[in-house]
C-alpha cells in the first residue's frame, strides 16, 4: 500500500470532524472522497497533510508513519496538496511558482519539470513570465496542480479541482488526472460531484459526519443506486 | 417594467476590456444566470450593477432611475441584495446579530447610540432565519458556520431589505450538489412569491439549466448567446467556449 | 551654493544609514508579518558592540571594515537568538500582541545596554583617515559621507539580487505571499523565519555600526531611530525595498535641509512628510494594498454583554472603589484617581482598536489635546472647572473629525502611523508654541474649584466621569451603532451591501475615542494642577495601547482591568532602578500567556470552567 490511514481523529477547537477514518490507497490508484458539505473531505485532506493535527490515528506512507507530523516533513516524505483556493503566489510568475515547488527527484519516479509540465498543460507554457494575479482561475489551477508536481509527490491530494471553474476548464483537469494516472500516478481526491469522479477514480469512499460509510470500486458505487440516494442524494 | 436594466457597459483595466459592450434586462420575479469562462468578465460585470465598480461607459437603471456608479450603500436602501462569490458576514456576532444588524442599518437605525441593539427587531431576524433554514443555528457565532450555512445566511441578510433585486455571484460555490438545488430553489420560491428579480453567475450546469428562466452567456466581455436554457445549451459556440462536455 | 551641495551630501549619508535600518525592518515585515518595534534596539546594539569592537581594534581602515562587519553579524546573531526565542512562539498571535512583545524586548534591551555600556554617550576617537575629505569639482567632500552614500545603493543592489536570484530569495517571496503553503510544499519555515530575521538584524546592526563615527553610541538611538525607520517603511510602501530606498532618500534630504533652514520645524518634518505622503498615496510610494497574508486569519468570539457574575463583581469593585477614600491614604488616593483616569483612556481607545478595527498609536494626542483645553479654559478664560470638563471633550472631538476625514480612509499599520504622526505634530506644537503652552515648563496652576478641592471630592469626581464615561462608551457598543461598527470591522464589503456607511461609522468611533480620551485628559489636568507636552508624547501613547492590549481588545471589560493593572503596576512593582526590564520582561511574559489578553484569558477559563459545570 502507498498510503493507508488508520482510524484517524482530527477537529478544530472543540469540534470534532473526524471520528475515526480508515482507507488504503494502492501505488497507481485513483481515490475519490466523496460525501456532503461538512462531512470531512477538505478535513481528511488537511489532517493527512499535518495542517491540522490529528488527535488519534495512524497514517502510513510508504511505511512511514507520518501522523503529527508538521506539514514540510510530510511534504518532503511524498505527500503533495493542491489547495481547493489553489493558493497560486500573486507576485511571483508562472515559472517563478513552479520553482518554488521543486524538490529532489524520488527514487522510482521520473522527475518533474517544467518541461513536461508545460506539456501536461499546454496553457501555462506560454503564460511562463505571467504573474500569478494576472492568469484565470482555470489556469491558477493548472498551476497549483503543477507547482505541486514539482516536488515529485508520491501521492497527489487533488481538494475539488473543478470547483468555481467552467465547465470546458473541468473537463481538461478531468483529461489531466487521466494523464497523470496513465503515468502512474496516485491520487487522492476530494470532490463534490459524482459526475466528476466517476470520470476519473477508480475507487470511492463516502464519508458522512466524520466516518466512512462506504468504501468500494466506482463502478459498483454508479450500480448501487440506494447507496448513492443514501449517501449523496443524487 | 423591468427591474434591472444595463446597457452598453464597459470597464477596461489598464489595456485589457473587461466588459465590452454589455446590455441586459432582469424582469420581475425571474431567474437570470450569466454564465461564461473564468476570466470572462462576469465579475467585472457584476461588480458595476452592485456599484463596487463605476462602468467606463453605458447605464444601469433599477426601476427607470439612473444608478449608475451609484455606491453600493445607496443601491441597498434602493432595494438591492447581494451576495458574494466569497461570503462575507460578520464573524465576530451570532447569526442572529448578523441578520440583526442588517434590518438596522436597512431601516436606517445604525446611528443610535443608546438602546440595546440585541433586543431590536428579534422576531423579524429570526422570521428571515426560518425562511432560510437556519433558525437553529441562530445563536451560534458567524464565524464558526459550515461554508453552506454561511451562503444561506448570506441569503436572509440580503433580503432583510426587501429587496426588488438579488445580485448573487456564484451563491452555490463550495456547496454539495443535494445543498445547490436546496438553496436555489428557496431563491426561486421567493422569486415568484414576491416578484423579486434575481441575477446570479453559476459554474454548476445543473443549477443553471434547473433554475434559471434565462440564461446569457458572456465570453472575452461579450454576451455571444441569450435565451432559454434550452436554446443556450443547444448553442454550438457556448459549447465549444463554456460547457465542452457538460452539455 | 557649496552649502547646498555640502547639506544635500549630508542628507544622502544620513538617508544611506537609514535605507539600512529600514530595509532590515521591512524585510522582517514582509516574511514575519511582525512589526518590529525592537528593530531600533537592534540598531542600538549594532552601534554599542562596534564601539567595543573598534575601541579596542587598531585604528586603520581594514580593521575598521571587519569591525564594522563584526558588529553586524554580532546583532544578526542576536536577532536570530530573539526570533527563536521569542517571535517564533507569537507569529500566529494578533499582529498587535506582536507589537507588544517587541516593545517589551525594547525596555529589556535598553536595561542591558545600560548596564553593559553605561549611562554615557560613546563615541569613537576617529583616525585621521575617517576625518579625511575628498576633493571633487573644487569642493571638499568629507570621506565618510562618501563611503556612507555608495553603501546604501551598493546593499539595495545586494538585496535585490539575492531576493531575485538565488532559491532563498524566491522562498522568502514565495513566504512573504503565502507562508503556509511554502511549508505545504517542503519548505522548512521555521529556518526561512530565522534566516530573514538575521538578515535583518544584521541590516540594523549595519546600520548603527556606521552611524557611530559620525555620532556616539548612547541610550536614546533606538526610539529615535524606530519612528524615523517606520516613517520611512510605510512612506516606501510596506514591503518595498525600492520603496523604502526611495523615502529614504526624501526623508534623509529633507531633513538635512530643514535642519540648516527652519532648526523649529525638525522635529515635526519626518511626520509631516509621511501624513503628506499617505494622504496622496494610501499606501507609501510603492505599496500595494496590504493583503491580508495567508495563514493568520482568525474568527473572533463575538463580544457577549457581561454575564450575571461579571456584573456583580464589577458592581462589587466599583463599590469598593466609591468607598476606597474612607479608607486610603493621600498616596493610594492619588493612583485610584490616576487609575480612574486610565480607565476611560484605555476605554476610548478601544472604541477604536476594538469594535473598530482601527490601532491607534498616536491616542495621547487626544489626551493631551483635553488637558490643555482645559488649562486653556483655566488661565486663558479664567472659567471655572465645569467649563474646563465641558470644553475638553469637544475640543478633542472636533479636532479628531478633523483628523480622522484623513485616517480612517487607510488601515492597519498605515492607519496607525498616520495616527502617530498627527499625535507627533500635537505634540511639537505643544512643545515648541512656547507662548501659549508654555513649551516644555508646561502650564500649572490648573486647580480644581473649590468644592473639588480636597483629595477624595476629586476623586470621587474623577471616578463619576471616567468610569461614567467608559460606561457610556460601553453602551454605545452594544447599541445599534456598535454593532454597525463591528460589522464594518469584520466585513467592510458586506456593511455597505446591506446599507452601513462604512467611512462614516469608522469616523464617529474615531471622533468618540477622541472625545473620551479627551474627557480623561482635562480630568487628570485638573486632578494634577498641571498640564505638560509629555502628555502628548509617544511613551503615553503606548501606555494606552500596552493597557489595551494587557486587558484584551475583544473584551469589554479588558480596558478596565487593563487600565487598573497597568496603573498598579506602574506605581509599585516598577518603582525604581531597572523599572524597564521588569516591565519588558512581564510585558513579554503576558503576552507569550494570554495571547488574548488578561481579560480574554480569563473569559476563556471561565467558559471551560463553566462548560465542565454545565
Amino acid at each position: 500500500m502507498m498510503l493507508q490511514v488508520e482510524n484517524l481523529h482530527a477537529g478544530y477547537g472543540g469540534a470534532k470532524i473526524l471520528r475515526g477514518v480508515s482507507f488504503d490507497l494502492a501505488a497507481g490508484e485513483v481515490l475519490v472522497l466523496l460525501g456532503r458539505n461538512g462531512a470531512g473531505k477538505s478535513t481528511t485532506i488537511k489532517a493527512l497533510m499535518g495542517l491540522l493535527r490529528p488527535t488519534a490515528g495512524r497514517v502510513r506512507l510508504a511505511g512511514a508513519d507520518i501522523a503529527g507530523w508538521e506539514p514540510h516533513r510530510i511534504a518532503r516524505a511524498g505527500l503533495g496538496w493542491v489547495p481547493e483556493e489553489r493558493r497560486v503566489f500573486p507576485e511571483l510568475t508562472v515559472a517563478e511558482n513552479l520553482e518554488v515547488g521543486r524538490r529532489p527527484a524520488r527514487e522510482g519516479l521520473a522527475p518533474w519539470t517544467p518541461e513536461r509540465l508545460f506539456a501536461l498543460f499546454p496553457n501555462l507554457a506560454e503564460l511562463r513570465q505571467r504573474p500569478g494575479a494576472r492568469i484565470s482561475g482555470g489556469e491558477q489551477q493548472m498551476v497549483a496542480i503543477a507547482r505541486t508536481l514539482m516536488g515529485n509527490p508520491r501521492v497527489l491530494l487533488l481538494d475539488e479541482p473543478g470547483e468555481g471553474l467552467a465547465p470546458v476548464i473541468v473537463d481538461l483537469m478531468a483529461e489531466a488526472i487521466l494523464a497523470l494516472k496513465r503515468e502512474g500516478a496516485t491520487v487522492l481526491l476530494a470532490e463534490q460531484s459524482l459526475a466528476f469522479a466517476s470520470r476519473v477514480a477508480d475507487r470511492a469512499v463516502i464519508l458522512e459526519t466524520g466516518r466512512i460509510v462506504w468504501d468500494g470500486a466506482i463502478d459498483a458505487l454508479l450500480a448501487d443506486t440506494g447507496a448513492r440516494a443514501r449517501h449523496l442524494q443524487v | 417594467m423591468s427591474v434591472l436594466v444595463a446597457e452598453g457597459l464597459r470597464k477596461r483595466f489598464g489595456a485589457n476590456e473587461a466588459v465590452a459592450g454589455v446590455s441586459l434586462a432582469v424582469e420581475p420575479g425571474e431567474m437570470l444566470a450569466l454564465i461564461g469562462p473564468n476570466g470572462a468578465g462576469k465579475s467585472t460585470c457584476f461588480n458595476m450593477l452592485g456599484g463596487q465598480l463605476r462602468p467606463d461607459e453605458g447605464a444601469v437603471r433599477l426601476g427607470g432611475q439612473d444608478v449608475t456608479g451609484m455606491a453600493p450603500r445607496h443601491l441597498a436602501h434602493l432595494g438591492v441584495g447581494r451576495t458574494f462569490q466569497i461570503t462575507a458576514s460578520f464573524a465576530s456576532m451570532t447569526v442572529r446579530e448578523n441578520v440583526q444588524t442588517a434590518l438596522l442599518a436597512q431601516k436606517r437605525q445604525a446611528w443610535r447610540f443608546w438602546q440595546a441593539a440585541d433586543a431590536q427587531h428579534v422576531g423579524l431576524a429570526e422570521g428571515l432565519l426560518a425562511r432560510v433554514g437556519m433558525a437553529s443555528q441562530a445563536e451560534r457565532p458567524a464565524g464558526v458556520l459550515a461554508y453552506g450555512d454561511l451562503k444561506r445566511l448570506e441569503l436572509a441578510m440580503a433580503l432583510a431589505g426587501d429587496p426588488v433585486l438579488l445580485l448573487m455571484d456564484e451563491p452555490t460555490a463550495g456547496m454539495a450538489p443535494a445543498e445547490r438545488a436546496a438553496l436555489m430553489a428557496l431563491v426561486r420560491g421567493i422569486a415568484r412569491d414576491q416578484g423579486v428579480a434575481v441575477l446570479f453567475t453559476e459554474h454548476d450546469m445543473d443549477v443553471v439549466f434547473g433554475q434559471a428562466d434565462r440564461v446569457l452567456v458572456l465570453d472575452r466581455g461579450r454576451l455571444i448567446a441569450q435565451g432559454t436554457p434550452e436554446a443556450v445549451r443547444a448553442d454550438p459556440r457556448v459549447r465549444a467556449v463554456y460547457l465542452g462536455t457538460a452539455a | 551654493m557649496d552649502l547646498i551641495f555640502l547639506q544635500l551630501l549630508t542628507g544622502l549619508a544620513g538617508a544611506s544609514t537609514l535605507f539600512l535600518v529600514a530595509a532590515g525592518l521591512t524585510v522582517i515585515f514582509g516574511v514575519t508579518r511582525v512589526v518590529n518595534f525592537s528593530h531600533g534596539s537592534l540598531y542600538m546594539l549594532g552601534a554599542f558592540i562596534a564601539w567595543s569592537l573598534l575601541s579596542r581594534l587598531p585604528r586603520e581602515p581594514d580593521y575598521f571594515v571587519l569591525g564594522v562587519l563584526g558588529a553586524a553579524v554580532a546583532t544578526a546573531v542576536i536577532g536570530a537568538v530573539l526570533e527563536v526565542v521569542l517571535l517564533r512562539r507569537i507569529y500566529r498571535a494578533p499582529e498587535l500582541l506582536q507589537l507588544l512583545a517587541t516593545f517589551g524586548v525594547v525596555l529589556v534591551v535598553q536595561d542591558v545596554a545600560l548596564w553593559v555600556w553605561g549611562p554615557v554617550d560613546l563615541s569613537l576617537p576617529r583616525p585621521r583617515w575617517l576625518r579625511g575629505a575628498v576633493e571633487i569639482a573644487g569642493l571638499r567632500f568629507p570621506f565618510y559621507d562618501l563611503v556612507l552614500i555608495v553603501v546604501g545603493p551598493a546593499v539595495l543592489g545586494g538585496l535585490l539580487l539575492l531576493f531575485h536570484r538565488t532559491r532563498w530569495g524566491l522562498l522568502v517571496r514565495a513566504a512573504t505571499q503565502d507562508r503556509d503553503m511554502v511549508a505545504a510544499l517542503g519548505v522548512d519555515q521555521r529556518v526561512l523565519f530565522t534566516s530573514v530575521f538575521a538578515l535583518g538584524a544584521g541590516l540594523a546592526g549595519l546600520g548603527g555600526a556606521l552611524a557611530l563615527p559620525q555620532g556616539s553610541a548612547n541610550l536614546n538611538m533606538d526610539l529615535s531611530v524606530i519612528a524615523e525607520a517606520f516613517v520611512v517603511v510605510v512612506v516606501g510602501g510596506m514591503g518595498s525595498l525600492g520603496g523604502a530606498f526611495l523615502a529614504a532618500l526624501l526623508i534623509g534630504v529633507l531633513q538635512a535641509f530643514g535642519i540648516a533652514l527652519v532648526p523649529k520645524i525638525t522635529l515635526v518634518l519626518v511626520f509631516l512628510v509621511m501624513a503628506a505622503v499617505l494622504v496622496v498615496r494610501p499606501h507609501g510610494l510603492l505599496g500595494k494594498p496590504q493583503a491580508m497574508a495567508r495563514g493568520e486569519v482568525e474568527a473572533l468570539a463575538p463580544i457577549r454583554p457581561a454575564g450575571p457574575a461579571l456584573q456583580v463583581l464589577g458592581l462589587v469593585a466599583l463599590l469598593a472603589a466609591i468607598l476606597a477614600p474612607f479608607v486610603a491614604g493621600p498616596y493610594l488616593l492619588s493612583v485610584l484617581t490616576e487609575a480612574a483616569v486610565a480607565v476611560l483612556f484605555a476605554a476610548s481607545l478601544h472604541v477604536m482598536m476594538g469594535p473598530g478595527g482601527m490601532a491607534s498609536f498616536g491616542h495621547a494626542a487626544w489626551f493631551g489635546v483635553g488637558a490643555y483645553a482645559a488649562a486653556f479654559a483655566a488661565k486663558g478664560l479664567g472659567a471655572g472647572m465645569a467649563v474646563g470638563l465641558l470644553l475638553a471633550p469637544f475640543a478633542a472631538g472636533a479636532l479628531a473629525l478633523l483628523v480622522g476625514a484623513f485616517v480612517v480612509r487607510m488601515s492597519g499599520v498605515y492607519l496607525a502611523m498616520l495616527t502617530l504622526a498627527f499625535a507627533q505634530i500635537a505634540w511639537a506644537v505643544a512643545f515648541q508654541w512656547v507662548e501659549v503652552t508654555g513649551g516644555d515648563n508646561g502650564v500649572l496652576g490648573v486647580w480644581p474649584d473649590g468644592w473639588a478641592a480636597d483629595k477624595p471630592t476629586m476623586y470621587w469626581l474623577a471616578l463619576l466621569l471616567c468610569v461614567g464615561g467608559a460606561l457610556v462608551l460601553r453602551r454605545a457598543l452594544f447599541a445599534p451603532f456598535g454593532f454597525a461598527l463591528r460589522a464594518t470591522r469584520d466585513s467592510a464589503l458586506r456593511a455597505e451591501a446591506i446599507g452601513l456607511d462604512a467611512h462614516r461609522l469608522r469616523l464617529a468611533a474615531f471622533v468618540l475615542a477622541g472625545a473620551g480620551a479627551g474627557l480623561s485628559g482635562a480630568v487628570f489636568a485638573y486632578a494634577k494642577g498641571s498640564v505638560f507636552p509629555t502628555y502628548m508624547a509617544i511613551p503615553h501613547s503606548v501606555d494606552a495601547l500596552v493597557t489595551v492590549l494587557l486587558g484584551g481588545v475583544q473584551t469589554m471589560a479588558g480596558p478596565v482591568v487593563g487600565a487598573v493593572t497597568f496603573t498598579v503596576l506602574q506605581s509599585w512593582l516598577l518603582m525604581g532602578d531597572f523599572w524597564r526590564i521588569k516591565l519588558g520582561l512581564l510585558i513579554i511574559a503576558l503576552v507569550l500567556a494570554f495571547p488574548t489578553g488578561i481579560a480574554g484569558a480569563a473569559s476563556a477559563v471561565w467558559d471551560r470552567w463553566r462548560g465542565r459545570a454545565a
